[in-house]
């Protein structure tokens, strides 16, 4: 019942978020780029749903332009940390050994790291754009993903069928590809979706400290730290982006409560 | 009636605490902590701010920015241009009580002329910056000291009056210890420094024993009255957080208002904001040296495809007005010959960007988020520029990052603000020069460089007048960067403050002024 | 075990805090601007610039600086500030204390509130008080820490004006208004973090609820509530101790966004300013400092936790 509930509502939410990302390259009501400095800061109207911003852009093209952007970042970001991640979890896993205990030490430097100082000097090194964001964030989530895929590969390679693959004399990579990889793969899915809520949470704590995705791109990040001063003179330029990653999180943490709870047998409701 | 009793004693406790809250400081907020103690020294702005409280020079700047009579009472120039004679003010004090005499000012004119102190302006004064240099420092008796310099010097008494400087601001020998370290500073200002908690707040307190000029106040000179027996500078990084603070009564004195707080507090009753023209100059700096940007036409073409008095009143309303010419509007030199400014020209931008063959590359901008104007005037002219054709991609980047691409020169275009410049000769000077050994330089031009040279030894004001005129039109003509408009100096502060007064330096003064 | 198990975590944790180390000292050089041209602004000449930056000892090259400073720091000297000078390490603790202050007030709070609720909706799991927690504490977590922040400096701050809505007074100075001043952080940060580790006690419990002993403890006829109080509750501790780890550890790095939202001097302010500023010293030192706290408390949670180990306790 519940799994049901939250595979309905998460599933939902996050169609609307991605379908709104995905149109907003095609479609947005306005020009989100579009500057009219006469027109700064009107309240919600007919033609503005949401009134306009600082530089009196329309914020409800903003929003949904910041979607796209958010959404790309995030899920950017989960490619890079998953794919990073899962290879140094598997190397460290499999080989186990030194290998293992100097990628592990690797691995807890970086998650002892801020992600502030990260993002700024990979935004340095990279000039500011939301690459260097992906890059950042990515690499800053990779130690997490690399000690569950290790977590699960130590687990796996125990299992008589790895032994059996090595015994019959396939090599460790084709083992790992064939055997240990897809073992992973039940605990990365539920990762990953947490990963694309963090991210977009991480963008917008980042953005807002000055250090996100630069604009005149909109993220909701982006749109919430330009916000700040208004808070009580426009109060709809802080609620907007704020309800929107507060919404996306929702779906993104029910989708995911009801993905572990599918995949994971172990939890599901007796 | 328990409860009504306890409220009525707990009222009469807060009223007979009321005249001790009266006494309670006059709070501004700075937006970043003070770097130091020592004026000129390890500083920034709000270090200066607080500094002119404490400390005065012979001379300072008036409320135009000229060199005035502080300390000194008169100063005589030798008519070869090179001795300056300064007489002492008589009956003034140090917050130590002891009288002020030629010796300590020596004193303090020697110590900031030695390298080891590391004082700012010590490359002006010295000869290194080609500025000025002094080849000799006496004090014939108590009440006079004369500097001799190595050649005239146009720029000799508005440098030692810089704030940046400290106002070369004479100290009692006890500002340092017996080791010859840093203690703190005991000036001649109408406050003495209190406590300073590191990243909360400095406190001044009342000089009792300050001796004022006669009359009005006059920027760092003029009469300075210690209205209120503390003063404490609260440090507010977040300006959010600073308005909020003002509005909730935790600060008196705002002393930093960015532009976007502006409109909600203007509309309050319990507020008053005013705003003064000041000498920092916002201006797009274009790299001449860029394959692209070093075509002229294409820099005209940028200038043609902004409408600045549109981006003026859009992100500033009508606090200051457009500016083209290096020299700010506060200035006296800023004649009239240097108030025109090309109209926006959609047609005669394209026209030169098809004659310099112009397709569409991207020109990249950089631009920060510490300034909120600099931002918004970089976002502003991205999207005028794109009327024309001309495709702007804007790079926003900390503030350290952006000085740094500043100071090598590394850059197309960027959104920039310079700190105020209070000589018309600076205001020059900090544009132009050789990019081979200054990158930061912006314009290199031979004849540029040579007028501004010339403005530097010479002292007939009309003279001085046709360079700066002259300079102009071929500033103009150039185009090596297009200069928006000067920064108003805001200051935001409680109904019940009285004498706050903003103005060109940007620096806040709260002599004379009081809380009710 | 304990005693030489605890000195070879400790061990263990030397490496990676020299890393960290290295990798902030790194990285802070790689990003360009340094605390000499931002002292200098737009005015700074060449020969300024040098004289400044060798007063400051960054004319040195990296690994001497790297190594003065690390021999410095093993000797506890974490140097001075460059920006205005002050010793880093008691600036480093000044700031802790206040950013203690919050976090460790609202983790407990979170703590307090969390372990019961997400123990009693595992023991109802599936009934429509086990939905109304879980979903409670998802909606807790999918907000925005910097928002709920936002939102709540508006409404208590600024509309109701019940809160100052600037700055911090130390306990020491002033006991009253230093609460007034931490209580919105503290609210924030408390709510955010009961979402997190509602779920993570909920979860931890089911799983204790499955094991053999409480179904042996049932079937010795003991009371629900009893088993719930003498078995579940106490063995749910362990992994939600665990989490505390963790959620103690990134809220230390994370804790600037609130700072910035509140203007507090804490330690994560610190930070971000002495990034901004580029006060090589104070970064290199806070960092040093945050990591091995994150390392020490980590350390700490794993040796308590074979106290709150089901498998131990069941014995």
């Amino acid at each position: 019942m519940r799994l049901r509930l939250n595979a309905l509502i998460g599933g939902t939410l996050m169609a609307l978020v991605l379908g709104t990302a995905i149109t907003s390259y095609v479609w947005t009501p306005q020009n989100p780029l579009r500057i009219a400095m006469r027109a700064r800061l009107n309240a919600p109207s007919a033609a503005h749903w949401l009134g306009t911003d600082e530089v009196g852009r329309d914020v409800v093209s903003r929003l949904m332009a910041g979607a796209g952007t958010s959404c790309l970042v995030a899920a950017l970001t989960v490619l890079v940390a998953v794919a990073l991640g899962s290879a140094i979890g598997l190397v460290a896993g499999f080989t186990r050994g030194w290998v293992d205990r100097m990628l592990m030490l690797v691995n807890d430097a970086l998650l002892a790291f801020p992600g502030i100082l990260l993002a700024l000097g990979l935004l340095a090194v990279m000039g500011p754009s939301q690459w260097g964001i992906v890059a950042a964030l990515g690499l800053a989530y990779t130690p997490t993903v690399a000690r569950i895929v290790r977590g699960s590969v130590l687990s796996i390679r125990e299992r008589e069928f790895v032994e059996a693959s090595v015994s019959i004399g396939n090599s460790a990579a084709y083992t790992m590809w064939r055997h240990v990889l897809p073992g992973t793969v039940s605990p990365l899915i539920v990762l990953a979706t947490s990963l694309f809520g963090w991210a977009i949470l991480a963008e917008s704590a980042l953005s807002f400290l000055g250090l996100g995705v630069p604009p005149p791109a909109p993220t909701w990040g982006n749109m919430l730290a330009a916000a700040r001063p208004y808070l009580e003179t426009a109060v709809w330029l802080s609620l907007a982006p704020g309800a929107c990653i507060a919404l996306t999180l929702l779906g993104v943490n029910l989708l995911g409560d009801a993905l572990r709870d599918h995949l994971d047998p172990r939890s599901r409701p007796q | 009636m328990k409860i009504h009793s306890f409220l009525a004693g707990f009222a009469a406790a807060a009223l007979s605490i009321l005249p001790a809250a009266a006494q309670a400081p006059l709070r501004a907020s700075l937006n970043s902590d003070i770097r130091s103690t020592q004026p000129g020294g390890n500083r920034d702005f709000n270090t200066d701010t607080v500094m002119m409280h404490v400390v005065e020079g012979l001379v300072a700047l008036n409320e135009r920015a000229a060199p005035v009579p502080m300390l000194a009472e008169k100063v005589d120039v030798s008519p070869d241009g090179l001795t300056y004679s300064f007489t002492l003010r008589q009956g003034v004090t140090f917050h130590n009580g002891a009288p002020l005499t030629s010796a300590e000012v020596l004193w303090s004119l020697r110590r900031y002329m030695d390298p080891a102190t590391q004082w700012r302006c010590l490359p002006d004064l010295n000869g290194r910056s080609g500025l000025a240099k002094i080849t000799d420092m006496a004090a014939p008796d108590a009440r006079s000291v004369t500097i001799t310099l190595e050649k005239p010097a146009a720029l000799f008494l508005s440098t030692i009056a810089r704030p940046d400087c400290g106002s070369t601001g004479i100290l009692h020998p006890s500002s340092v210890g017996a080791d010859g370290a840093w203690v703190k500073p005991v000036g001649t200002g109408p406050y003495s420094l209190g406590e300073w908690r590191r990243g909360q707040y400095v406190e001044l307190e009342r000089f009792e024993g300050y001796a004022s000029l006669p009359g009005e106040r006059d920027g760092f000179a003029g009469g300075k009255r210690a209205l209120m027996p503390r003063l404490r500078f609260v440090i507010i990084p977040d300006s959010s957080a600073a308005k909020a603070a003002l509005l909730a009564g935790n600060v008196d004195v705002l002393t930093d208002v960015p532009s976007p707080e502006l409109p909600d507090l203007r509309a309050r009753r319990d507020v008053s904001v005013v705003a003064a023209p000041s000498m920092g100059v916002t201006a797009l700096l274009l790299q001449t040296r860029d394959p692209l940007l070093k075509d002229e036409r294409i820099r005209r073409a940028l200038a043609l495809s902004l409408d600045v008095p549109e981006l003026v009143t859009g992100i500033l309303g009508q606090d200051t007005q457009p500016n083209a010419s290096p020299l700010p509007s506060a200035s006296p030199y800023r004649s009239q010959a240097q108030a025109g400014r090309p109209a926006r020209d959609i047609a005669a931008a394209k026209r030169l960007l098809a004659e310099a063959g112009y397709r569409g590359q991207t020109i990249r901008m950089i631009t920060n988020r510490r300034y909120p104007n600099v931002y918004d005037s970089a976002v502003t002219a991205q999207a005028m520029a794109a009327d024309a054709g001309i495709k702007i991609e804007l790079e926003v980047m900390d503030w350290a990052t952006q000085l740094d691409r500043y100071t090598r020169g590394d850059y197309q275009t960027m959104s920039f603000i310079y700190s105020p410049r209070l000589d018309p000769s600076l205001s020059y000077e900090m544009i132009s020069g050789p990019k081979d050994t200054q990158p930061r330089k912006v314009w290199e031009d031979p004849q540029a460089l040579a007028l501004i040279q010339r403005s530097m030894s010479v002292t007939d004001q009309a003279e001085r007048q046709a360079i700066f005129d002259e300079l102009y039109r071929l500033f103009m003509a150039q185009v090596p960067m297009i200069i928006l408009y000067n920064q108003p100096d805001y200051v935001a502060f409680r109904q019940n403050v009285r004498g706050v007064q903003p103005w060109s330096s940007g620096q806040t003064r709260l002599w004379n002024v009081s809380r009710d | 075990m304990s005693a030489t198990y605890a000195l070879k975590r400790l061990g263990m944790a030397l490496p990676t805090l020299l890393l960290v180390a290295l990798a902030v000292f790194a990285l802070l050089r790689l990003v360009p601007g340094d605390p000499a041209q931002l002292m200098l602004g737009d005015a700074a000449d060449a020969a300024q610039l040098e004289a400044l930056r060798e007063s400051m000892g960054l004319n040195h090259s990296l690994p001497v600086q790297f190594i003065r400073w690390l021999g410095a720091a093993l000797q506890g000297d974490l140097g001075r500030s460059l920006a205005n000078e002050q010793a880093v390490l008691p600036l480093i603790i000044e700031r802790f204390q206040v950013t203690a202050s919050i976090v460790l007030v609202a983790v407990a709070l979170a703590a307090a509130i969390a372990v019961p609720l997400g123990t009693i909706a595992a023991w109802k799991q599936n009934s429509s008080l086990d939905l109304a927690v879980v979903s409670g504490a998802t909606l807790l977590l999918s907000i925005p820490s910097f928002w709920l922040g936002l939102l709540l400096l508006l409404l208590f701050g600024l509309k109701l004006g019940w809160v100052p809505v600037v700055g911090y007074v130390g306990f020491g100075e002033d006991p009253w208004a230093a609460l007034l001043y931490i209580a919105l952080p503290v609210v924030t940060l408390t709510l955010i973090e009961t979402g997190v580790l509602t779920r993570m006690a909920r979860s931890a419990a089911i799983d204790v609820l499955r094991l053999e002993y409480v179904a042996h403890a049932r079937s010795k006829g003991l009371r629900e509530s009893t088993v719930l109080r003498r078995h579940v509750l106490p063995n749910a501790f362990g992994p939600t101790l665990t989490l505390l780890g963790i959620v103690l550890g990134n809220l230390l790095g994370g804790i600037a966004v609130i700072e910035t939202v509140f203007t507090i001097p804490g330690l994560g302010r610190l930070m971000v300013d002495g990034i901004y500023a580029r006060d090589y010293p104070v970064v290199q030192g806070t960092m040093l400092f945050v990591a091995a706290i994150y390392v020490l408390v980590n350390l700490l949670v794993d040796l308590l936790y074979p106290f709150f180990d089901p498998r131990v306790a069941a014995e």
